[in-house]
């Protein structure tokens, strides 16, 4: 990751003048790329960013109004109709609430095209063709289909955003889904302001130069300098989605903006928005959606008073309290870094966002006198936090950190089935930031020492008629015995979560199944069924046979591709070992003893165990699968490959038992 | 089309309750609770036509949510648009024991755009709310009034729509004019409606039904229409917007859609005309003009729903289509219907239900308002056609399983006429593949395969022929299980005849395909297309329904390694039941192994009782297709 300060009142490097981004003309297409049959540098792509410029402006309006104006244009070419629902239609969603909202300007729209006979023809986009849905109640969206688009065709697309939120700079995305043979944005800032700006993604900028302009905002007798920065990327390729990378937009090309300071035209006063985290910590002690509820301590204590008042151990009440909380307030699926509407709101109406709940959770645990601390996070899907500087708009969750003798515990109340010290995959990514309100914020890793663990043991004895009878034992650990219970309880009875299990294993009958510790969160959750597994084989009467992998066959590896660009990125480290006890009738044998089987990937990343073992008439068969890590680096990828294709390969070696 | 959205939305609301009720959980009768999540305890809907352009729609509803599942059903959904109006929305929720806990009202519901990803523009919009109660079970309580401008259609009564619901009471009573004469259509419903007159004197018809069990979800379930209970009512005379109509029947019903939504919508620009008859000037055969002109439509158009105007029904006129280049079905049907004009051929405007997985047909003895989408029927004589007009790559006169096999109903100039469309037989709907392989020492296989694909089938490869050649190789290698799969070659060809035909040509190598230890050398001999078993059920309640047949072929060359001999069993399975077949060979002669495998299900409706034989129909074909191949150093 590049970062880049926009400093604005100090002097800045001209670099030259005539380097200013130039937007290119609207309406005008030349035959060369109508008559374009492929793009060169991606020749299996169906449409290309031509060009594409972009530029955001902070100006006055008429009327003395402080807006950013952000203004896209861009000419794509189409070789077929592959992405005429992606390109073709355009969205632009925008926000807005009671007093304030985004405006879009100006939309026009024009498709070049060659007519049945071959003549250049351009349609322009109708007015009244562009609709207006609000989606909800801050949200609406733009929406306006391309006219007349056909195979060969170009469009070129230009509009403007103009929007009162100067904290909300407009982001950049050089990268999409299909290639650009150039992208440009042009930032217009006068000194009253000052923008943190961070690159993300692998590609290099081929363009970044910066121009002042003297004295180009005047308020009143106020006046400054404004900075005129270009970023562009030339021949940017198609970005291509990797299976199990966390979020795309980790990888994709992009400009982000935050505002560092804000010059008040009136007075002139600065004020930092995030220049340093005990700005941060500061605004946010002070901040109505967070530490306002943290201070709630009294609106916490009457409630959890009763809970915890026979409780002498600290530990025993912060799990009365995580319990209490997980009851009282439903998660309505939102993720949030604060409380809107305040945690009093949330405890009333039973049902709130991830800050609702956790910050209540944090309030409550020190109202019972047990240290916790906030930490804000960014969900997997919400990207990695960018750690360069301090940015707020980075977090999209919040978390308890409970500090309990000299552990401490990771919390989120979101879901009912966590238990005690887990977090849910969501939660594990990148760092948090810890904040209290008498202590200044750190950063901690996500991190946590839980992991999938599943142990499966079994003990069998083949039958005469060819049906190998015993019990299987599954124990679900840690984060294993988590998602279990969350699939058990997508069922409306244990019974019938054990029918849905058995009508996937055909040969199976399950005589009788019981589940352990269902309800309690804190243990390995476990299986017992006893079960009756048919052997036979129909096309040899004489011989029986079995799998061990029968209960969770892996058909293909998982990882296609040769090599990788994008880490392999599971969250967790995962253990999975299990024991099969075969008893054979004296009058049998095992045919075929497997090979053991080992492979380790390097560096203790992970490996693969299986082992055979026979005493008289019974055999042992165990194998361990163990990935050590969380993330797989592209270098790693090879051996993780490989080891899935030992697994596939041992899960072919059928026991097949025959008469002496 | 609107109507899928509105059945599709409006399946869950419903009806009573009074202060007496008691939504204790415990008085539920316990054999509603079985694979129940949530149980309606009472619900009352009332439709109420107070005019042609005024009926008032009262739902009235208490459901106990169980557990956790059962939330999605307690959501509350209301859906409205310029035509509907929310009069009132109230509600409150009890806990187990039946005592009052909450009440909620308009304002805690969220108002939110039912827009789908795909549409451009709908003006349909809902308030949903989603009781926040942590305890199970609870009960929710809640009462609704909608206001409809319109008589063309009513809301259905649908008790007991969803998996996982059972009812313990559920009411529908349609109240109108005595002069305001309505046509009903009872789906599987036990018992029969109560006609009668209200204290004001107006006329009501009343269905009850009591103690529904949850429905289960069965695998290859007939479609919903069969099993679902449901009341429809139609109007006989009605208004919409400034339309104003009566239907009876299918043919009137089709001969009002001409007339009022289709008619005068056909013009095209005389450049288009012109141009049109200059592209088919030399053609002489009707069809072969038709062909031209759709290919013309596929080419120039492409698919973007927009649903505005007169609800949605009437399509865009042609000349907009012309000029912009898209539009929804409807649009897109008028305007291959006005090119086809052009050149005086006549076609079918015709409603349907498009679905993949479910072949549901306009119900053949009750006309009302029916369908999701619109496709064309051109009736050339003794060789009627079919066209699917929202597609750009679709052969002239393929339906595929969207549209195939069902009833629909065309709207002629002499009105609506029921019509069947094509079916595609066990026998066509093949996947066929031949394949030479070569199997190495090391485990390593090689070789060239063949597959065809022929019927609906002709689809399979649909999603990725337009793809790069780097994405089409990742897809494919998902498709096959085969193990370290690389592909050296692809080549994807269609054959868009009206027959059309997919042909797939690989070129491949896997290594450690065979496992080799210690002179023992192992492979799996279906190395392309391994079936998976179908799930086991306890007590089937539906009957089986496939309702699309199906043929697989396979021929597999294998050379093997040199020095090796056989030590299994070659394989040898052969099944016939009525519901399908299956065959698996394998002949070893030299260092060749043939390898041929015939599967066929044919389509139809089953016993409930068939489906263990299916069951183990299948699971026969898996163990074949998990045959493994083992030989021995000689």
């Amino acid at each position: 990751m590049i970062t880049k300060n926009i400093t604005l009142f100090l002097t800045i490097l001209f670099i030259s003048i005539s380097a200013m981004a130039q937007d290119f003309p609207y309406g005008k297409v030349d035959n060369k790329a109508l008559e374009m049959k492929k793009y060169d540098k991606d020749t299996s792509a169906h449409a290309v960013v031509l060009q594409e410029y972009g530029s955001s402006r902070i100006a006055l309006t008429n009327d003395y109004d402080l807006r950013i104006t952000f203004e896209y244009h861009a000419k794509i070419k189409f070789f077929d109709n592959k992405e005429f629902d992606s390109q073709g239609t355009v969205v632009v969603p925008v926000y807005g609430n009671g007093n304030s909202y985004e405006d879009v300007q100006e939309i026009r729209g024009i498709t070049f095209y060659k007519d049945d006979n071959g003549l250049i023809q351009a349609a322009e986009l109708d007015p009244k063709k562009v609709f207006r849905v609000q989606d909800n109640k801050h949200w609406s969206t733009l929406k306006f289909a391309m006219p007349a688009l056909r195979s060969g065709c170009v469009i070129e697309i230009n509009y403007k955003v103009v929007s009162p939120y100067i904290y909300n700079f407009h982001s950049w995305n050089f990268q999409s889904n299909i290639p650009k043979v150039n992208s440009e944005y042009e930032v217009h800032i006068p000194g009253f302001w000052s923008y943190n700006a961070s690159l993300k993604g692998s590609l290099k900028l081929t363009k970044n130069s910066a121009t002042v302009e003297r004295k180009c905002f005047t308020f009143g007798i106020a006046n400054a300098d404004c900075s005129d920065i270009v970023y562009g990327i030339s021949d940017v390729p198609a970005f291509i989605e990797e299976d199990y990378m966390t979020a795309e937009k980790n990888f994709k090309s992009a400009i982000n903006f935050e505002l560092e300071e804000e010059t008040n035209l009136n007075n002139g006063a600065k004020t930092k928005y995030s220049k340093e985290w005990k700005d941060i910590d500061y605004l946010l002690k002070g901040d109505n959606s967070f530490g306002s509820q943290l201070k709630r301590k009294d609106l916490m204590k009457e409630r959890i008073m009763p809970l915890i008042v026979n409780k002498t151990d600290e530990l025993e009440k912060a799990s009365a309290i995580y319990t209490y909380i997980k009851n009282t307030i439903k998660w309505n699926e939102r993720n949030e870094a604060g409380s809107d509407d305040g945690i009093r709101k949330a405890l009333d109406n039973h049902t709130g966002s991830s800050g609702d709940i956790n910050l209540a959770l944090v309030t409550a645990l020190n109202s019972a006198g047990i240290r916790t601390e906030a930490v804000l996070l960014s969900t997997r899907a919400n990207g990695t936090l960018n750690n360069l500087y301090p940015n707020l708009f980075d977090f999209n969750y919040v978390i308890a950190k409970g500090n309990i003798g000299d552990k401490s515990y990771f919390l989120d109340a979101t879901d009912q089935l966590l238990p005690f010290g887990m977090l849910p995959l969501r939660c594990l990514n990148d760092k948090g930031r810890v904040f209290s309100l008498d202590k200044p914020s750190y950063w901690i890793d996500m991190i946590t020492e839980q992991r999938e663990k599943v142990i499966c043991n079994a003990e069998l004895t083949l039958q005469v008629n060819g049906k190998l009878k015993g019990t299987i034992t599954r124990f679900s650990i840690g984060y294993s015995s988590y998602l279990r219970r969350k699939e058990i309880k997508k069922f409306n009875t244990v019974d019938e979560y054990v029918e849905n299990f058995n009508s996937k294993l055909p040969k199976v009958k399950i005589l009788k199944s019981s589940i352990t510790n269902l309800d309690s969160l804190d243990m390995p959750l476990g299986e017992i069924y006893e079960i009756e597994l048919d052997a036979a084989d129909n096309l040899n009467h004489e011989h029986f046979k079995f799998n061990p992998f029968f209960m969770n066959w892996i058909t293909t590896n998982p990882f296609k591709l040769a090599e990788r660009d994008f880490p392999v990125d599971w969250g967790m480290p995962s253990d999975e070992r299990s024991v099969f006890i075969i008893h054979l009738p004296a009058q049998y044998i095992f045919e075929n003893p497997p090979q053991n089987m080992a492979f380790a990937m390097p560096n203790q990343g992970g490996k693969f165990l299986t082992s055979y073992d026979s005493r008289d008439n019974t055999f042992t068969f165990s194998n361990v699968t163990q990935f050590n890590k969380s993330v797989y680096g592209p270098e790693e990828y090879p051996y993780l490959k490989e080891l899935y294709n030992k697994i596939i390969l041992s899960e072919k070696n059928e026991m097949v038992f025959k008469k002496k | 089309m609107k109507r899928i959205t509105l059945i599709l939305c409006l399946l869950l609301p419903g009806i009573i309750s009074t202060a007496q009720n008691n939504y204790d959980a415990s008085l539920i009768p316990k054999d509603l609770l079985l694979y129940a999540s949530a149980v309606v305890r009472n619900e009352e809907v009332t439709t109420e036509v107070k005019d042609l352009d005024n009926v008032i729609h009262r739902v009235k509803r208490a459901i106990t949510v169980l557990n956790k599942n059962g939330d999605d059903i307690a959501h509350i959904v209301v859906r409205y648009d310029k035509n509907i109006v929310i009069k009132y929305i109230k509600g409150s929720s009890y806990n187990e024991f039946g005592k009052l806990i909450g009440k909620f009202g308009e304002r805690d519901f969220e108002d939110e755009s039912a827009i789908s990803n795909s549409s451009l523009f709908e003006d349909d919009r809902v308030k949903h709310y989603i009781p926040a109660i942590t305890q199970y079970p609870y009960t929710i309580e809640y009462e609704y009034e909608l206001k409809y401008k319109q008589t063309l259609y009513f809301e259905d009564w649908t008790p007991n729509p969803t998996t996982g619901l059972a009812v313990e009471k559920s009411s529908y009573v349609f109240i109108c004019n005595p002069d305001f004469n309505i046509r009903y259509k009872e789906l599987n419903f036990p018992v029969k409606v109560v006609t009668g007159n209200n204290k004001y004197g107006l006329k009501t018809y009343s269905w009850e039904i009591n103690n529904m069990k949850a429905i289960k979800d069965e695998p290859l379930s007939p479609e919903w229409n069969l099993y679902l209970t449901r009341v429809i009512v139609a109007p006989e005379k009605f208004a919409y917007g400034n339309i104003t109509g009566s239907f009876n029947n299918w043919k009137e019903m089709g001969k009002w859609e001409y007339d009022k939504l289709l008619s005068d919508r056909t013009d095209v620009p005389s450049q288009t005309a012109e141009y049109i008859k200059e592209l088919t000037a030399n053609i002489a055969d009707p069809k072969l003009k038709a062909k031209k002109i759709y290919e013309y439509m596929q080419q120039k158009t492409h698919y973007i729903s927009i649903q505005v105007g007169i609800g949605g029904f009437q399509p865009f006129l042609a000349s907009d289509v012309d000029k912009l280049n898209y539009g929804d079905c409807k649009a897109l049907v008028n305007y291959t219907r006005s090119l086809l004009k052009v050149v005086n051929i006549d076609s079918y405007y015709c409603l349907v239900y498009g679905n993949h997985k479910e072949k549901i047909s306009m119900l053949r003895d009750f006309a009302s308002m029916q369908g999701n989408h619109v496709i064309l029927c051109i009736p050339f004589k003794n060789d009627t056609t079919w066209l699917e007009c929202t597609s750009q790559t679709k052969p002239f006169g393929f339906l595929s399983d969207f549209t195939d096999d069902r009833i629909v109903l065309a709207c002629t100039p002499d009105g609506g006429k029921l019509m069947h469309t094509p079916k595609y037989t066990t026998e066509e709907n093949l996947e066929k593949r031949k394949a030479s392989f070569i199997i190495n020492d090391a485990g390593e296989l090689t070789g060239d395969m063949e597959t065809v694909f022929k019927g609906t089938d002709y689809d399979d490869r649909e999603w990725i022929i337009d793809d790069s050649p780097a994405e089409r190789v990742r897809d494919i290698k998902r498709i096959y299980p085969i193990n370290n799969l690389e592909i050296d070659k692809l080549v994807l060809k269609q054959d868009k005849s009206q027959r059309p035909v997919t042909t797939e040509d690989i070129k491949l190598s896997a290594r450690d395909y065979g496992s080799v230890s210690d002179g023992k050398f192992s492979f799996t001999l279906n190395s392309v297309k391994r079936r998976i078993g179908l799930y086991q059920t306890r007590n089937r309640v539906k009957p089986v329904n496939i309702n699309r047949g199906h043929t697989e072929e396979d021929e597999i060359t294998y050379t093997l390694p040199k020095g090796y001999h056989l030590v299994s069993d070659p394989l040898k399975v052969s099944i016939d039941k009525p519901f399908g077949n299956f065959t698996a060979v394998m002949t070893l002669s030299g260092d060749q192994l043939v390898y041929k495998r015939k599967l066929q299900i044919r389509d139809g409706t089953y016993s409930k009782d068939t489906y263990q034989d299916l069951v183990d129909f299948y699971q026969t074909v898996v163990d074949a297709d998990g045959y493994n191949v083992a030989l021995v150093k000689n």
